[in-house]
């Protein structure tokens, strides 16, 4: 009689998340089909229509960029914080609260050079962002209050905020059937690179260096490893780990705060409700399914960019945006389960002699 | 003639590359007390593991009164009559003495707690209530918890793993009463599993011998065997190394004053009117059982506590209350007792901890450079003959030897003025434990002063050129090396002086 | 008039904090076994568009609450399996499963937008405007009786049976139950599946009777409180009730209070359960100098060959 054992792998291999990823994609589109078949849709045609729609073209793909740009700042900002095992749960009312910041800093200063306006509004935007953090942040570091309910509870007050503020002091009258505040002046777009791509995604890449410089190269970003491994160890090193997660949970917040003010210059150009529609979690999960790495985020959140782009597009074909939901959603459970498979051995151990 | 209760035949088990256990072979007599002898990483463990049900072997079969058993797991297991006592203990710390001994599936006490609870507690000396949480036991009484786990889960074979290594002298010695009336006068079974020939030697009637995963000696009656062949079996050649003691010594490098500490959970003092002085080229032995304040004055001395009274001057310098990159920048060393938790960090990899005690020194450049902790490393690599294959591999993929090399590498290659090393030998095999001692010598030799805090009486004999001992956080006794023996370090440590 | 204002504010406080209750229930044995469940409001939704079908197709009240209950409970044996058997991290699996689950049941559910009820779960002495709080009491259908029934059991069961002593200690230290002999994974299966049933039932109750139709965002973030109210309530049974009703309290005050005369802004006025709920917690955390009483096991997967 055989039975089986696990037991970690000591060494993972890079591109696992990367599989993971495909594999995840195949369960999920394996099961979109399933759901397409009995709306009495035809999978290959709708799939195929996706692929077209979202990587088929510069056109395309430049939108699928321009939709993952969001997701990738959010999740470099997950990453950073994960380094000390913390969680962020708030990204999604960070990337309002960089909106609204940004919005208040628009409507309140005028500075008459446009590049100069769009730098000063995108760093409100980040600043935005990290107060947003900022309570839970102390929260956590002074009291040891549980940073994954504060950030979480956090995410409904900001979203209660943001609705409050389009129906109310910023309501735009102009904009009839969906409450939002008024749009910023074109000056203030982020321009194009080329065609459609946004400079957002420009901002995307630099961070992507950025974070991962910060992780890998930095002193901080070792302070913040031998941190998240052990905080007596960082205690032993006299490695202030308290103030460490402060000031990592502070940028964290402030990328996904950026993330917002980015879609907002470089895609709604106003805020409204709409700003994000769920990236802030989305965000999390696939930051941990690249094991919090930069480069990988860049790459599973361009990805998820373009399978996003898709799932909208073939509303036209008159499927429910519901399922690309499903479907999206099914991916990442299904890329979490492939992950294990990559992280353990199964080990056949037989039993006599 | 007794009749052999439990038998092991041709068990083997790895761990990855790592081979614990080769063909082994096992056997245990009804109602005797036997021992099995092995260094550190030898295999005792593991195989008691196998026995206990917590591990399976990839080959081999157990039997019971000759019967051959099917899957071993802890539930079948303990229901056949197995059970052991490690060396962390496995109980549930917020619940109460009465909850770890009847939460179990297998207690036979269900009905009649009282009367159990009585008989044991008077049989080991145990004098707590039953509702007593766990948390406020001391390491003795934990042990004797876990001990009755084991008779009220009605398990006859009790393996017990590293018993003494937490006990006093004396203690000890109220064990090996206890354990022999569980033996004459209850019909219980029972295995020593220890390095400490002592206790072997005082304690068992039938000695097994594992090295290195083989099983090199089977049932040596016990007052037959002699301490040499028991070595001999073990390590097969020993490294002893005599250390001279008349090392020469210098000025005072670490004065430590009046201290006066107090530890947030209890209003006791943790450690009150502690002074100290060691010279350079000394090393001065911590005795005393764990849990005395020695770990908080390593952490006093080395600058992780900073809220206390008193005074601590290093090489002329007071530094009291500042922190850590302080000591650090006077070049004094610490090697926590907790090898893997404090002194590195687990989940990171070994290059990030060898760069633990410099890393803010821009000795890796303003950023970190990976080049320049990669050649630190391969330095301490070889200065200190570790093994480590994989710079980037998670630090506890190491061995026990090549952690604790890794981490004294690292506090020791800078030459230290003074050094704190806290049960830096713990867990490892002979030769690892000469090697580090030479490290230890060396530097002596080389003028640090030396703070040795150990629970190895041996070690500390050997190492040190005087012994204070540490009682309820207080310096009880103090001894040049040549006035000192077992019975009066044992007796300070226990608290009973003269 | 007061008077019956007064006890319509109970009557919703009533039941907005059986509702929470209920999930809130659900996860405290969930957590109690050592495992973090983040995807309540995810399994809430279940139970709510699967019991909403259910009574659409059927019209069996009894048959609905019942599809709801297991369908949730089903659902979170996802998670049940990727944290217990695959020993996967717990925040990112019950994210997932939130994600999941809202956006299974707002598929599942896009037909039934709008759709009237053929039948709801009634009060069992249906008192038109109670005027006292017996008549409050006494108006409430049996899914509260029953919460208040599983209140009591679940008190019991932790405290004074075999049963929850194991669940507990397997949730306080799983090593040391391990060696006990108690199938750790087995309890932690189970006990996510208990728990995901309870917010199964808390959705059942949310579509047929607290509400009681089906859309878009049912759940609306209940889910999220009712894991804070495991926190605030120390994972003790009777404090979670209590909490239970503040934040009921809440949820019941805010369309009210204009009534009341208080000008505010709905928006604003909606916002302040959660902020109260983050005061509170911080308040208590401090209070408590981190011994919260959460289990001490809790988040950490139990491997049995760790070396």
């Amino acid at each position: 009689m055989n039975k089986y054992l696990l037991s970690k792998k000591l060494i993972i291999n890079e591109l696992s998340t990367f599989y993971s990823f495909l594999i995840g994609l195949s369960i999920g589109i394996t099961i979109g089909s399933i759901i397409l078949l009995t709306q009495g849709q035809n999978p290959i045609e709708v799939f195929s229509l996706m692929l077209k729609l979202s990587i088929g073209s510069v056109k395309s793909i430049s939108s699928s960029l321009n939709k993952a740009t969001p997701l990738i700042l959010a999740g470099l900002g997950i990453s950073i914080i994960n380094s000390v095992k913390l969680w962020n749960i708030g990204a999604e009312g960070q990337i309002f609260m960089g909106g609204i910041a940004l919005n208040f800093i628009y409507i309140s200063s005028e500075i008459s050079n446009p590049n100069l306006m769009i730098i000063f509004l995108l760093s409100s935007s980040f600043i935005g962002g990290a107060v947003c953090i900022l309570f839970p942040a102390i929260a956590k570091v002074l009291f040891g209050v549980n940073e994954i309910i504060t950030t979480l509870l956090f995410n409904y007050i900001v979203i209660g905020l943001t609705v409050y503020l389009v129906n109310g002091p910023w309501k735009d009258p102009g904009s009839l059937n969906f409450p939002a505040a008024a749009y910023v002046s074109k000056e203030v777009y982020l321009p194009t690179v080329f065609g459609r791509l946004s400079y957002g995604f420009v901002i995307c890449i630099l961070c992507t260096l950025g974070v991962h410089y910060l992780k890998e190269k930095s002193v901080f970003g070792y302070e913040l490893r031998i941190a998240g491994g052990s905080a007596l160890t960082a205690i032993y090193a006299g490695i202030n780990a308290k103030q460490k997660a402060f000031v990592a949970m502070l940028i964290g917040g402030g990328l996904a705060g950026l993330a917002g003010g980015v879609e907002l210059l470089s895609q709604t150009h106003r805020v409204s409700t709409g700003l994000s529609q769920g990236f802030g979690y989305t965000a999390i999960i696939v930051a941990a399914i690249t094991g919090m790495r930069p480069f990988g985020i860049f790459l599973v959140g361009s990805l998820f960019g373009a399978l996003t782009i898709g799932g909208s597009v073939i509303q036209t074909m008159g499927v429910s945006s519901y399922i690309s939901d499903v479907i999206q959603a099914t991916t990442l459970f299904g890329a979490l389960i492939a992950q294990f498979f990559f992280t353990y051995k199964i080990i056949r151990v037989s039993e006599d002699v | 003639m007794n009749h052999i209760i439990l038998e092991a035949k041709n068990i083997t088990k790895s761990f990855g590359s790592i081979h614990a256990l080769k063909n082994v072979d096992f056997y245990l007599y009804e109602s005797k007390i036997h021992g099995l002898l092995g260094e550190n990483g030898a295999g005792k463990s593991s195989l008691m593991n196998i026995l206990s049900g917590i591990y399976q072997p990839e080959v081999g079969s157990i039997h019971i009164n000759g019967n051959k058993v099917k899957k071993l797991n802890p539930d079948f297991a303990s229901k056949l009559g197995i059970g052991m006592v490690h060396q962390e203990f496995r109980l549930i710390n917020n619940f109460s003495i009465q909850d770890n001994l009847t939460l179990s599936k297998a207690n036979i006490y269900t009905d009649n707690f009282k009367e159990g609870y009585e008989k044991y507690s008077d049989i080991f000396s145990l004098s707590a209530d039953p509702s007593t949480p766990i948390s406020e036991l001391s390491v003795g009484e934990k042990q004797k918890i876990e001990i009755m786990k084991l008779i009220f889960n009605n398990n006859k074979i009790m393996l017990l793993d590293e018993p003494t290594a937490v006990l006093t002298p004396q203690e000890t010695n109220q064990l090996k009463i206890s354990l022999k009336k569980l033996s004459n006068e209850d019909n219980k079974t029972i295995v020593l599993i220890t390095h400490k020939l002592k206790e072997i030697q005082e304690f068992t009637e039938s000695i097994f011998v594992l090295k290195d995963g083989v099983m090199v000696a089977k049932d040596l009656e016990t007052k037959n065997v002699t301490k040499n062949d028991l070595i001999t079996l073990m390590m097969g050649e020993i490294k002893q190394s005599d250390i001279s003691k008349d090392n020469k010594k210098g000025t005072e490098k670490l004065i430590v004053e009046n201290i006066y500490f107090e530890n947030m959970h209890s209003n006791v003092p943790t450690l009150n009117n502690i002074s100290l002085k060691i010279r350079s080229g000394e090393i001065l032995g911590l005795a005393g059982v764990s849990g005395n304040g020695q770990v908080e004055l390593a952490n006093i001395i080395s600058g992780i506590e900073r809220q206390y009274t008193g005074q601590v001057i290093v090489n002329g310098k007071n530094i009291s209350n500042q922190g850590v990159k302080v000591r650090k920048n006077l070049n004094l060393s610490y090697i926590p007792e907790n090898r893997l938790g404090v002194g590195l960090a687990p989940g990171v990899s070994i290059i990030d901890n060898s760069a633990v005690k410099d890393y803010f020194k821009s000795k890796f450049g303003p950023h970190l450079s990976t080049n320049k902790m990669l050649d630190y490393l391969n330095l301490l690599i070889t200065q200190f003959s570790i093994k480590a294959p994989d710079p980037k591999a998670e630090v506890s993929t190491l061995s026990g030897g090549n952690m604790q090399k890794l981490l004294m590498g690292r506090e020791l290659i800078s030459n230290p003025e003074v050094i704190i090393a806290a049960q830096p030998t713990r867990g490892l095999d002979i030769n690892a434990v000469e090697a580090l001692h030479d490290l230890i010598v060396k530097q002596r030799n080389n003028g640090s002063a030396i703070m040795l805090i150990s629970e190895d009486l041996d070690e500390l004999f050997k190492l040190s050129d005087r012994i204070i001992v540490l009682y309820e956080g207080q310096i009880v006794k103090e001894f040049a090396i040549e006035e000192a023996d077992i019975e009066n370090v044992g007796l300070a440590m226990a608290g009973l002086n003269e | 008039m007061f008077d019956i204002q007064l006890m319509g504010l109970l009557n919703a406080t009533l039941q907005a904090a059986t509702l929470l209750f209920i999930a809130a229930l659900g996860e405290l044995i969930t957590e109690k076994s050592g495992i973090l469940n983040l995807g309540v409001e995810g399994m809430i939704s279940i139970g709510a568009v699967t019991g909403f079908m259910t009574a659409i197709n059927t019209g069996n009240i009894f048959l609905s609450v019942l599809v709801g209950i297991l369908s949730a409970s089903i659902f979170s044996s996802l998670h049940a399996f990727v944290t217990v058997i695959l020993k996967q991290d717990q925040t990112v699996s019950g994210l997932i499963l939130t994600i999941l689950g809202l956006s299974l049941s707002a598929l599942m559910g896009k037909k039934y937008v709008g759709k009237k009820l053929p039948v709801k779960i009634e009060s069992v002495f249906n008192i038109d405007e109670p005027k006292n709080i017996i008549e409050v009491f006494l108006n409430q259908n049996y899914i509260f009786y029953l919460s208040i029934f599983l209140m009591i059991f679940t008190a019991y069961l932790l405290k004074k049976t075999m049963f929850g002593r194991r669940l507990e200690a397997v949730g306080e230290d799983s090593k040391a139950a391990d060696s006990m002999g108690l199938n750790v994974n087995k309890t932690q299966f189970i006990a996510t599946c208990v728990g995901g049933g309870f917010s199964g039932l808390a959705g059942v109750y949310l579509t047929l009777s607290y509400v009681p139709y089906w859309t878009d965002n049912m759940t609306s973030g209940r889910g999220w409180i009712a894991l804070a109210l495991v926190i605030f309530g120390g994972w003790k049974p009777y404090r979670t009730a209590i909490g239970a009703l503040l934040f009921g309290f809440l949820e019941a005050l805010v369309p009210r209070l204009q009534t009341y005369g208080f000008e505010l802004s709905p928006y604003l006025v909606k916002i302040t359960p959660y902020a109260i709920t983050i005061i509170i917690l911080i308040g208590l955390t401090i209070y408590k100098g981190g011994r919260t009483g959460a289990p001490s096991n809790i988040g950490i997967p139990f491997f049995r060959e760790s070396r």
